[in-house]
């Protein structure tokens, strides 16, 4: 890695830890309230019947946990940006699907059903987080483990390198 | 040696999920999750009283019926420094109707009569309690209060009153509740009216400590005065 911390560097260090702790968040108020809460939630999107969303509602909370917090530490951070958009990208599906049905989703389920913004706002909101994963999938490998492991995650960080 | 990197990432990874798992275990072993609010029907008492008290509790319960007397004597004694919260967590595996009768008496509270309706269920608990076929009860009681009862019906059937209870039976679960009643007083549990009369014992304490006046007169610090 080039000892010089560039703009570029901080940007995505920045959106790692926005990323990462986004997903901490979303997780942890879910998984610290019952799982039939958040499968409310997921009922109202009407894609899953209410077996299926119990089942996600069991699952999804542990998964954005664990994403989150490996992204956050800079563990296989590529990797984790990725599965972080894709699952950002997942919930922007549903909810312009839910938008575009015109359903009465009184609350997303986002961060748990306590509090909810209007769809439009949260699809909005994604839409950042989204432009955030990207970033920290393209910069966000200063002061990770990755780095501190010296582990070379992708081909282009070669070529980085190897430019250098 | 890129191998032996990886694998010590993932070792890191393994680490960190584990600790994260214990921690989310640790705080819901401890009930540190978010708590959903009672509705306003189910809650009584000033909003900063300092004694906090959630109660799960069925309408078939023996011990739910005492624990009822109990806290109306603690709010006659302690008035304006206690606010209740009471949660439904119907034992339905041996109480058949006690998930319908709480449905009936949220409608009743929407229709302003939760506490009078609820009392009425806990005083004819032997009649409807152990019933075999789904007992009259529930409309003659809501007759008896003068309640609208083909909307108490519908609105006993309607999903979303339904969903609320499931949800605080959901919640109670999370928190471990095996028995009714269970009290949190304060966030500390006490399962049964007996070891809810234990905790009252340091109710003085709170009070005075909270600059209540006495018989929980909190109502220069709140404003407004209790009512159960």
């Amino acid at each position: 890695m080039n000892s010089k911390i560039s703009a570029l560097d901080i940007l995505g260090l920045l959106a790692r830890l926005a990323v990462g702790g986004m997903f901490v968040y979303a997780g942890t108020i879910k998984l610290l309230a019952p799982a039939e809460e958040f499968a409310y939630a997921i009922e109202t999107y009407k894609v899953a019947g209410a077996q299926l969303s119990l089942w996600a509602a069991y699952i999804l909370p542990w998964l954005e946990l664990y994403s989150g917090l490996l992204l956050l530490c800079g563990i296989f951070t590529r990797f984790n940006a990725l599965f972080c958009g894709g699952l950002l990208i997942f919930f922007e599906v549903l909810l312009a699907q839910a938008r575009l049905r015109g359903l009465p989703v009184t609350s997303c389920g986002c961060f748990g059903s306590g509090s909810s913004n209007s769809l439009g706002y949260e699809f909005f909101q994604n839409l950042i987080f989204l432009a955030l994963a990207l970033a920290a999938y393209r910069y966000g490998r200063i002061f990770s483990a990755d780095a501190a492991m010296g582990t070379p995650i992708a081909a282009n960080e070669k070529t980085d390198k190897e430019t250098a | 040696m890129r191998n032996v990197k990886i694998a010590r990432l993932g070792a890191l990874a393994g680490a960190v999920l584990f600790l994260a798992t214990l921690a989310v275990l640790l705080a819901r072993q401890f009930s540190l999750g978010p708590e959903r609010p009672a509705p306003d029907f189910r809650t009584f008492g000033p909003a900063k009283a300092p004694v906090r008290i959630v109660e799960y509790s069925d309408f078939a319960c023996g011990a739910c019926r005492a624990a009822a007397g109990k806290l109306e004597e603690l709010f006659k004694v302690y008035g304006g420094g206690i606010r209740l919260q009471l949660k439904h967590y119907p034992l339905v595996n041996i109480h058949p109707w006690s998930l319908d009768a709480a449905a009936y008496a949220d409608c009743a509270g929407e229709q302003g009569k939760f506490r009078e309706y609820s009392a009425l269920l806990f005083e004819n608990q032997e009649k409807w309690g152990g019933a075999k076929e789904r007992p009259a009860e529930f409309e003659t009681l809501a007759r008896d209060l003068r309640l609208d009862w083909p909307e108490l019906e519908a609105c006993s059937a309607a999903p979303r009153t339904r969903r609320r209870i499931k949800l605080e039976m959901a919640e109670g679960e999370m928190k471990n509740v095996n028995s009714t009643p269970t009290f949190f007083v304060n966030g500390k549990r006490a399962v049964g009216p007996m070891q809810l009369v234990e905790q009252a014992k340091k109710f003085d304490n709170i009070l005075k400590a909270a600059h209540c006046g006495p018989l929980g007169d909190c109502t220069e610090i709140q404003g407004k005065p209790a009512a159960f």
